[in-house]
């Protein structure tokens, strides 16, 4: 089992663009230390439609003060900060701003795994190849390239993402680099509740069991944390 | 003041209109309803435990912001996102965990 680096063909050139975006580096650094409701909100807004800040403070009122908030003036000034930056992905456009989710829900993922792993074993954009089996055509988002305990993570917005494309490629990584000894973990992170990504998951016949799911509420293990509940 | 029961209900209501919208993508259909099956039953089973608890003054205006925003979702396949997102907002604004 060797890791890769990813050939660049014009797709991943320009998505190497949207992924350097300061705004994407902006919003993950606040998502990887957010708590679960400021990442609902963040979830939220840029699905969202409205660019209205105070929209959004009003239907958020948990984090936004009012008599209902029980947070603190940190809290405040991040989930604010996290608004802000949200409608700035918003406000990007549909097209463009599909792209920015995907690229930061993989640059949340690369802070919290860099939390618990050595950095110089965190890459991005990777292929895993194997002896005598044809490399997959999508390259891995995040891996971690610990010998003896490697990872390979595929990061999606949210449960729809969840294909039996993306099963079986996560799945047989890990089947190729146990025939070979070696030891892999595949990993999908979800940035979207494991309810939803438990709908889409049992419908699909796709191979599973050997791959782990990490979602919106459970983000912090990536860092080695326990979760924390998300009101 | 709206008690909690039926401000659940009416986000119910509006996740029926994203369904609507999300259906018309083929494919999905079946994941659609499951989506709404599941996360209905999840708002209707808080709002059941709360039903004798009297709303905050900060709830009703937030119910009604997250209806205007499904409201204005045109495209089916954001529906379908919000059809998971809208939800999650709304156990936030009543201080419940959020899945």
């Amino acid at each position: 089992m060797r890791f890769q680096d990813a050939a660049k063909d014009a797709r991943a050139v320009v998505y190497a663009g949207i992924q350097a975006d300061p705004l994407v580096a902006q919003a993950a650094e606040l998502l990887a230390d957010a708590s679960p409701a400021q990442r609902v909100l963040a979830r939220a807004v840029m699905n969202g439609e409205t660019e209205d800040a105070a929209g959004w403070r009003t239907a958020f009122p948990t984090l936004f003060g009012g008599p209902a908030a029980a947070q603190g003036l940190d809290d405040r000034d991040r989930s604010e900060a996290i608004l802000a930056a949200s409608l700035a992905v918003a406000g990007r456009g549909d097209q463009v701003r599909s792209q920015f989710r995907g690229a930061i829900v993989e640059a949340v993922t690369e802070r919290l795994l860099a939390r618990r792993v050595p950095g110089a074993t965190l890459r991005r954009e990777r292929r895993i190849l194997f002896d005598g089996v044809p490399a997959e055509i999508h390259p891995y988002d995040v891996t971690v390239e610990s010998p003896g305990a490697a990872e390979a993570y595929d990061c999606k917005w949210g449960a729809r993402g969840i294909s039996p494309d993306v099963l079986h490629q996560l799945d047989d990584a890990r089947s190729h680099a146990a025939a070979e000894g070696e030891r892999l973990l595949p990993v999908l992170v979800i940035f979207d509740a494991r309810r939803s990504c438990e709908v889409r998951l049992a419908r699909q016949t796709a191979p599973r069991t050997g791959t782990r799911l990490v979602t919106i509420e459970t983000l912090d293990r990536l860092a080695g944390r326990r979760a924390e509940a998300a009101s | 003041m709206t008690p909690i029961p039926a401000l659940v209900e009416r986000i119910v209501s509006a996740m029926a209109g994203l369904v609507e919208l999300g259906e018309t993508i083929e494919d999905e259909w079946t994941y659609v309803h499951d989506l709404e099956t599941v996360w209905v039953a999840r708002l209707r089973a808080v709002a059941a435990e709360r039903s004798a608890t009297a709303p905050g003054p900060d709830l009703e205006p937030a119910i009604d912001r997250l209806i205007d925003e499904a409201g204005r979702i045109a495209d089916p396949h954001r529906a379908i996102d919000w059809l998971s997102t809208l939800p999650q907002a709304t156990l936030v604004a009543l201080g419940e965990v959020a899945w």
